[in-house]
């Protein structure tokens, strides 16, 4: 593709931003794998590691767990669990080869002490992953976040509500999940590229089978 | 060889009680005053007050009128006995055979330890690092016999020499009244003309005996060395539970942290002493009147550095509320555990992850509550709600596999449900348990979906229809 040498030029020095191209510094390293080959696609590789994300959720229960199951389930994986929306149950998680006492779970109405729980969590190299559940992350918080998550090169993971006016936030992937026969992900937010429009994802498999009413 | 150090500290209980204060406090002057018959001496005095003029010995009304600003306390002799034992304990990490000497003394051996130190120097150095992080005034020096170096430091001769002979012409150059004899003994002596305790020592003893009793025969094999009184030797006691008494009241739980500091410190010596480690505090707050305040401090792992204990113990006492202002602080060590590692897996690695995973529970939980950081576990019950309980966090062996899909969260509370608006799509599984307790069970559990296509986990009781989890 050919381009005016000023731009050329502006290119070589990294200054300009291409939509469509692969990113320069993309490296395989960097990414963990969602689990879900369509999302992994979609992210540029997976979820990024030192990275906040924003899940949007329709409703509660409607399948988000189910996204992150496959990342829960990996064997190195140490998660912190900060005001989960009801009781994580150990036998379900224990079926999906989520390892138990790798699991810490804080329930803190406090909205500051909670967020300082996942700081300290982010920073400890014991807590690889971080899943935290809130109504109301300003944007400063959500930043602090992701500066740690950079930092530690961490995951964490922000389960919300579905967010109506588009205000800018530090996220590094933001998704909207809805559910109608199937679980649908629209990318908001992506590190290298544009938004995407909403596709199924089969996270129903690690779920009950679905049929017809009895 | 010179084999006993003894260490003097003419001004413990007030060095002692300054250490507990933030160091902006030991700028004032301070001093103890002890009352005899109505009169009442000044004993003890912090180095400012000294500098202003006031001396030890001073009648206390001498001393303000000198220094308006004076502040005077009692002394109290049972209090710096039990500083002595504290500081014993925190010389213990470096000297085996302690003798007590209260209320401000204590005589060390040291014969046993010169290997270990390269020499007598090595030992001194060793004793005056640990003794530097006090900010206590004292005196040691080296003695021949436990009676000579403890005669040596009281008088203020800082001797420090490993030879026989320059130790044994400096007690020879002491004046007849720091021998420590009875009054009217040194009284007879002086009358006699024996002004020096070198002047008693060149006299036959036969003689001397014959004088002046056989108390002084026996003093004088002391003190060379030939005479050896057993020395009733110090342990550290088997439990910690220290507590100080501050200077000033103090209202806030931020004032407390410097005598707290010193404390833990105390703490550490104390279990390291045991080669221990401890996974809970008991900080009480005395107050002038009504029950103490107490702050239990629970550790999700065993912790035994007093940095590890202060930082922690901030956590917990940010949570804190004081109701009345503090008069005293103390400290108790409640389940100490030996420091062996307790591997149960075959990897280091696989332990050093889970102890940094504790630690990092134990700050949670410092700051947050016990009860607010929590693990879900396997339990052997069937019934839903306790197959898989929610608990405060603990670190514990997965339990054994179970091929049943159950869905990932729980409601804390069932909910009752419509069944109309559910589409149920499996089951039912019957679950009926619990027959042998209070809270039996007998429910048909179906996987069903609600109108958002939502997976639930429903069940029919008795009692109508319920929603009882979510499966993602």
């Amino acid at each position: 593709m050919g381009y005016p040498a000023q731009v050329e030029a502006l290119l070589q020095k990294g200054w300009v931003w291409q939509g469509q191209n692969a990113p320069l510094n993309k490296a395989e390293n960097q990414f963990i794998s969602t689990g879900w080959h369509d999302l992994d696609q979609r992210l540029g590789g997976g979820w990024l590691q030192g990275s906040v994300n924003e899940l949007q959720v329709q409703q509660p229960f409607i399948g988000e767990l189910a996204v992150l199951l496959p990342l829960l389930a990996q064997p190195e994986t140490t998660a912190l669990w900060v005001n989960p929306p009801a009781q994580p149950y150990a036998p379900g998680l224990h079926y999906q080869q989520v390892i138990l006492n790798q699991q810490v779970i804080v329930n803190e109405s406090n909205n500051k002490l909670a967020l300082w729980a996942a700081e300290q969590a982010l920073q400890s190299r014991s807590i690889s992953v971080v899943l935290i559940w809130s109504n109301t992350l300003s944007a400063i918080q959500v930043r602090r976040l992701q500066q740690v998550a950079e930092a530690e090169r961490k995951l964490a993971f922000v389960i919300t509500p579905q967010q109506r006016e588009e205000e800018a936030r530090a996220y590094v992937t933001r998704l909207q999940l809805q559910r109608t026969d199937n679980l649908y992900i629209s990318v908001l937010k992506r590190r290298f590229g544009w938004p995407l429009p909403a596709f199924p994802c089969a996270v129903d498999k690690h779920l009950p089978r679905r049929r017809r009413a009895l | 060889m010179n084999a006993w150090l003894y260490l003097h500290f003419p001004h413990l209980l007030l060095d002692y009680q300054l250490a507990l204060q933030p160091p902006e406090a030991a700028v004032k002057p301070h001093a103890l005053v002890h009352t005899v018959a109505a009169r009442r001496t000044l004993v003890q005095a912090n180095q400012a007050a000294l500098q202003q003029g006031v001396e030890v010995g001073m009648a206390d009304v001498l001393a303000s009128t000198l220094v308006p600003e004076l502040s005077l306390n009692e002394h109290d002799r049972l209090r710096e006995s039990a500083m002595l034992t504290q500081l014993a304990q925190v010389l213990y990490q470096d000297i085996a055979h302690i003798v007590l000497h209260p209320p401000q003394g204590m005589l060390c051996e040291i014969r046993s330890l010169l290997r270990l130190h390269q020499g007598f120097h090595g030992v001194l150095a060793r004793i005056q690092a640990r003794l530097e992080q006090w900010p206590l005034r004292y005196c040691i020096s080296s003695g021949y016999s436990p009676l000579a170096a403890k005669l040596l430091a009281q008088s203020q001769y800082a001797l420090l020499t490993s030879e026989v002979g320059v130790a044994k012409a400096a007690v020879a150059q002491l004046p007849i009244e720091q021998s420590g004899l009875p009054g009217q003994q040194i009284a007879r002596l002086r009358d006699v003309g024996l002004l020096t305790l070198g002047s008693v020592m060149q006299r036959p003893r036969a003689e001397l005996g014959v004088r002046f009793g056989r108390a002084i025969t026996l003093y004088l094999a002391e003190l060379a060395g030939e005479l050896a009184p057993p020395q009733d030797f110090y342990h550290p006691p088997a439990r910690f539970d220290e507590r100080v008494e501050l200077a000033a009241e103090v209202a806030t739980w931020p004032q407390l942290l410097f005598p707290l500091k010193r404390l833990l410190q105390q703490v550490e010596s104390f279990l390291q002493s045991h080669q221990w480690s401890t996974r809970a505090l008991l900080i009480r707050a005395h107050h002038r009147h009504g029950p103490p305040t107490q702050v239990a401090i629970q550790f999700a792992h065993a912790v035994w550095q007093q940095a590890d204990l202060l930082s922690l113990s901030q956590l917990h006492l940010e949570r804190q509320q004081l109701h009345a202002p503090v008069l005293e602080l103390s400290v108790r060590v409640q389940r100490p555990e030996s420091r062996q590692a307790k591997r149960s897996q075959m990897f280091a690695e696989v332990n050093e992850h889970a102890d940094s995973l504790n630690e990092l529970v134990s700050r949670l939980q410092a700051r947050l509550g016990e009860s607010k950081v929590q693990s879900t576990q396997l339990q052997d019950d069937w019934r839903p709600e306790r197959h898989g309980a929610i608990q405060a966090w603990q670190q514990t062996e997965v339990a054994n596999a179970n091929a049943v899909q159950r869905p990932c969260w729980l409601l804390p509370q069932v909910e009752p449900i419509h069944r109309h608006q559910w589409q149920l799509q499996w089951g039912p599984e019957r679950i009926v348990s619990g027959w042998w307790d209070a809270a039996p069970i007998q429910r048909d559990y179906y996987v069903a979906l609600d109108a958002q296509q939502r997976q639930g986990w429903i069940y029919h009781s008795d009692k109508g229809w319920f929603l009882h989890g979510w499966f993602s």
